[in-house]
């Protein structure tokens, strides 16, 4: 994280984006459905304010990108260039089945198949529409992530290793008998 | 002037662009050619007040491409303007002077199918990305993405881990 070390205005840093997450949301060639349920969360029914969620417009104010909708060739560029807006620590939602995995249009000639092969992304969310609890959920799960990071200390800790390069004439698992 | 409301008399005042059709009620489609559209339009704005186009549609036939100015009036009647090009020459008149909005239709169908409009006055990508390559037409039937063209979007995955 940006800060280092744990005195009295980094915890007062942490406490107030794990308290107060703002959100801005990229439609990047998607049907405007998942759009609609965001629409939802923000009404008096399911009111995300009460979890100090707020919806911001310019993304250099905000600390979570939700994208919707497949990236297609022409928005994959201004897609990275909204994420790279966005300060430190930032978490990306890839919402509904587009989002996460291309959905039906996966594989189209005009589109990049996914959001993960533009930005990296923290939480997927499936459903075509996802549910407004789905939404909050996968928010709420963001700020579980922003915690534990903040906990080790950056997002290094999460990636995945690579494997340890195989031994000269041992023999795998697979190949034991 | 009395605007002719019945879709009768709106057929027999454009059978002189060509063969009509009466397809439905309110709708009329005519065939014409491409050297009498731009009276056919002019005619049917002033007499029969057809003033506004709806939409200009592109059907790709093989040898020819077939475009589609679908125009409507107050009276609720939608006539059809069918144009055939051949595909060896795709070449069309435009018709921004006439319909302001079909330029921003014309440069649509140029984008996707690569039909000249000639006359327009701002021929330039509207859909597809700028880094597009030159020369390729989505929307044709032939038409087949190229592995070896780069067609826009995030090149590398290197370049995004150096970014991160």
């Amino acid at each position: 994280m940006a800060v280092p070390g744990n005195g009295i205005s980094r915890r007062l840093v942490s406490w107030a984006r794990i308290k107060s997450p703002w959100i801005t949301v990229y439609n990047s060639g998607g049907c405007n459905a998942c759009d609609i349920e965001i629409i939802a969360c923000l009404m008096p029914r399911f009111d995300v304010e009460r979890f100090g969620i707020l919806v911001r417009g310019s993304p250099r104010h905000a600390d979570i990108l939700i994208v919707t909708g497949t990236p297609t060739l022409k928005q994959a560029s201004r897609l990275r260039r909204v994420w790279e807006q966005i300060p430190e620590p930032k978490y990306v939602i890839a919402l509904g089945a587009c989002g996460s995995s291309g959905g039906v249009f996966r594989g189209l000639y005009q589109v990049v198949d996914r959001v993960e092969s533009v930005i990296p992304v923290d939480v997927y969310v499936a459903g075509c529409p996802p549910r407004p609890d789905e939404i909050i959920n996968a928010v709420v799960r963001c700020i579980d992530l922003l915690r534990e990071d903040t906990a080790h200390g950056g997002k290094e800790w999460r990636q995945k290793k690579p494997l340890p390069a195989p031994v000269p004439g041992e023999k795998s698992p697979a190949e034991v008998p | 002037m009395t605007r002719p409301v019945n879709p009768e008399t709106i057929a027999e005042r454009v059978q002189e662009f060509g063969a009509v059709l009466q397809v439905r009620k309110n709708r009329i489609a005519v065939k014409t050619d491409p050297g009498r559209l731009h009276d056919a339009i002019t005619t049917i704005q002033a007499v029969l007040g057809f003033d506004r186009l709806i939409t200009i549609s592109t059907v790709d036939r093989g040898g020819t491409f077939e475009l589609l100015y679908h125009l409507i009036g107050p009276h609720r009647i939608i006539v059809s303007l069918a144009v055939d090009i051949p595909r060896t020459r795709p070449v069309m008149p435009t018709m921004s002077d006439l319909l302001p909005p079909a330029g921003i239709y014309e440069r649509q169908i140029h984008d996707l199918f690569g039909i000249v409009f000639e006359g327009h006055p701002d021929l330039t990508r509207v859909v597809l990305n700028e880094d597009w390559p030159a020369g390729e037409y989505p929307m044709r039937k032939d038409w087949k993405p190229d592995p070896g063209h780069f067609y826009g979007g995030i090149k590398t995955e290197e370049e995004l881990k150096c970014q991160k």
